[in-house]
């Protein structure tokens, strides 16, 4: 696999029971880029996310066809632990989700119980946090509950969070769908930051959205990846029709 | 140009309120150059005048389009066709605006040579004036149709405009030498050939852009060519 390249998709075929979601999808993610996938409802693209670090796995009667390899193993193989998947894969999600636990604890306890990590946990919580850019709002509150955090600075912390386990990849699904402009501006920023040490694979309704903040774009409908291209070329000057009518509002 | 309609149909309207605009703002340069040729072979110095004075209409609707396509940048932030549809029309915009300023050139030109005895019957400029006023027609109608075609037809007849104004050059070189006293005029009668060829530019200038509204590859420039 080329060093670029984190995850490659080889024909991959995903099923809801009898429904086919995902239809034949090869494609490859780049490393240390930012990727956005989007498309109308049902078209796909949140299942392909949640498929890269086994999510779909906790659904029962799914079905997964074909290979995703990621440091070139499939990850759907057999002897493949999908706990150790998701350290490697992070994800936020859509609404920010923290644990009814205090800020510290909210960082802290992955890493606590993932038995291999052995250093200093206060450090690991001050690092996710100021890369998350919430240190200098939360440093002096560490103690108190993160549902008393708004709704900004909670998606700020779970991607903390996410970050704390470091990982290789940061699945992301509609992670601002639920901000305001302000907090999503900074969601915005931090993913551009990010984007040094992490590859950010990001799920997003928001057509602009997916303009600003990402190197390249992949428009899917109806389970098929129609297009993929440099997100550059996908706003100004797409290839398919089909693409163009999307991104212009012509449907969806 | 394309079939399918946008899901907000205030947006589709506003586009084509746009597109509209253009062709409307095209049929007002071509009636001004056709009024100040006429008014130069006709030797009818009321209509100059008159080309003159509506050149502020051609003015405001420009200003008028401009905002438009700002305010649609603004607010829809279009992608695509439609991004490359609006940055096209802004300059067309621009370009037709320019072209009403050189049919005022032109019936000035006639006013002043309209007090002065014919220098020699007018035969190339009217053909010139056909072949720009056609040039500009087409070029918009390409743009409506998104036809690549029709654009660089549109191309071509520039050379014919080209080789037809040196061709006028020439000939009035010759009045020139062989009688001074008709060089004021000849002058002149350079200027508006010089103007139409100008045009001429202008409308090669919109067949570019409707060039690039469609496949998004600038064709303006000959260092363009090298890019591809």
């Amino acid at each position: 696999m080329d060093s670029n390249i984190i995850i490659k998709l080889n024909n991959v075929n995903f099923y809801y029971g009898n429904n086919r979601a995902l239809t034949d999808i090869s494609m490859t993610f780049r490393k240390n880029k930012v990727t956005a996938l989007i498309g109308p409802s049902g078209c796909g693209k949140s299942t392909l996310l949640r498929l890269l670090n086994r999510m779909n796995d906790l659904i029962d009667g799914t079905r997964v066809e074909g290979e995703i390899l990621f440091e070139e193993k499939n990850i759907y193989d057999p002897e493949i632990d999908p706990v150790e998947i998701r350290k490697k894969v992070g994800m936020v999600f859509q609404k920010p989700n923290p644990f009814p636990k205090t800020i510290y604890n909210n960082i802290a306890y992955g890493p606590k119980l993932a038995s291999n990590n052995t250093g200093d946990i206060n450090t690991l919580v001050e690092q996710s946090l100021k890369q998350a850019v919430l240190w200098d709002e939360v440093k002096d509150i560490l103690n108190q509950s993160a549902m008393k955090l708004s709704g900004g600075q909670q998606q700020r912390l779970c991607i903390a969070r996410a970050l704390a386990m470091k990982p290789d990849i940061l699945l992301m699904d509609e992670p601002t769908s639920a901000l305001d402009p302000i907090s999503t501006a900074k969601i915005e920023e931090l993913i551009e930051e990010l984007k040094k040490n992490y590859t950010i694979i990001i799920v997003t309704h928001n057509m602009q959205q997916a303009a600003r903040i990402s190197d390249e774009t992949a428009f899917f409908y109806l389970g098929n990846l129609v297009e993929y291209n440099k997100t550059e070329k996908i706003f100004t000057n797409p290839d398919v029709k089909h693409t163009e009518d999307y991104i212009t509002g012509r449907f969806g | 140009m394309e079939e399918r309609r946008h899901t907000s149909s205030h947006y589709e309207m506003e586009l084509q309120e746009i597109k509209n605009g253009l062709i409307y703002l095209g049929a007002l340069t071509e009636k001004a150059i056709q009024a100040a040729m006429q008014s130069l072979t006709e030797r009818n110095t009321e209509l100059a005048q008159h080309v003159i004075n509506n050149d502020d209409e051609i003015d405001k609707l420009d200003t008028d389009m401009e905002e438009r396509c700002v305010k649609l940048l603004a607010l829809r932030q279009p992608a695509a066709i439609d991004l490359r549809f609006i940055t096209t029309a802004v300059k067309i915009t621009g370009h037709l605006e320019r072209i009403g300023d050189m049919a005022v050139n032109i019936a000035e030109k006639a006013i002043l040579l309209n007090k002065e005895p014919k220098l020699k019957p007018y035969i190339d400029l009217p053909r010139m004036s056909g072949l720009v006023e056609a040039m500009i027609r087409n070029a918009l109608d390409s743009m409506i149709k998104g036809d690549l075609q029709a654009a660089e037809k549109v191309r071509e007849t520039e050379q014919v405009v080209d080789d037809l104004n040196e061709q006028i050059f020439r000939e009035l070189l010759t009045f020139m030498m062989e009688d001074s006293k008709s060089i004021h005029r000849a002058l002149l009668i350079m200027h508006v050939s010089k103007n139409l060829e100008r045009i001429a530019d202008h409308a090669k200038g919109i067949a570019d852009m409707v060039t690039y509204m469609v496949t998004g590859k600038s064709v303006r420039h000959k260092s363009d060519d090298v890019k591809k």
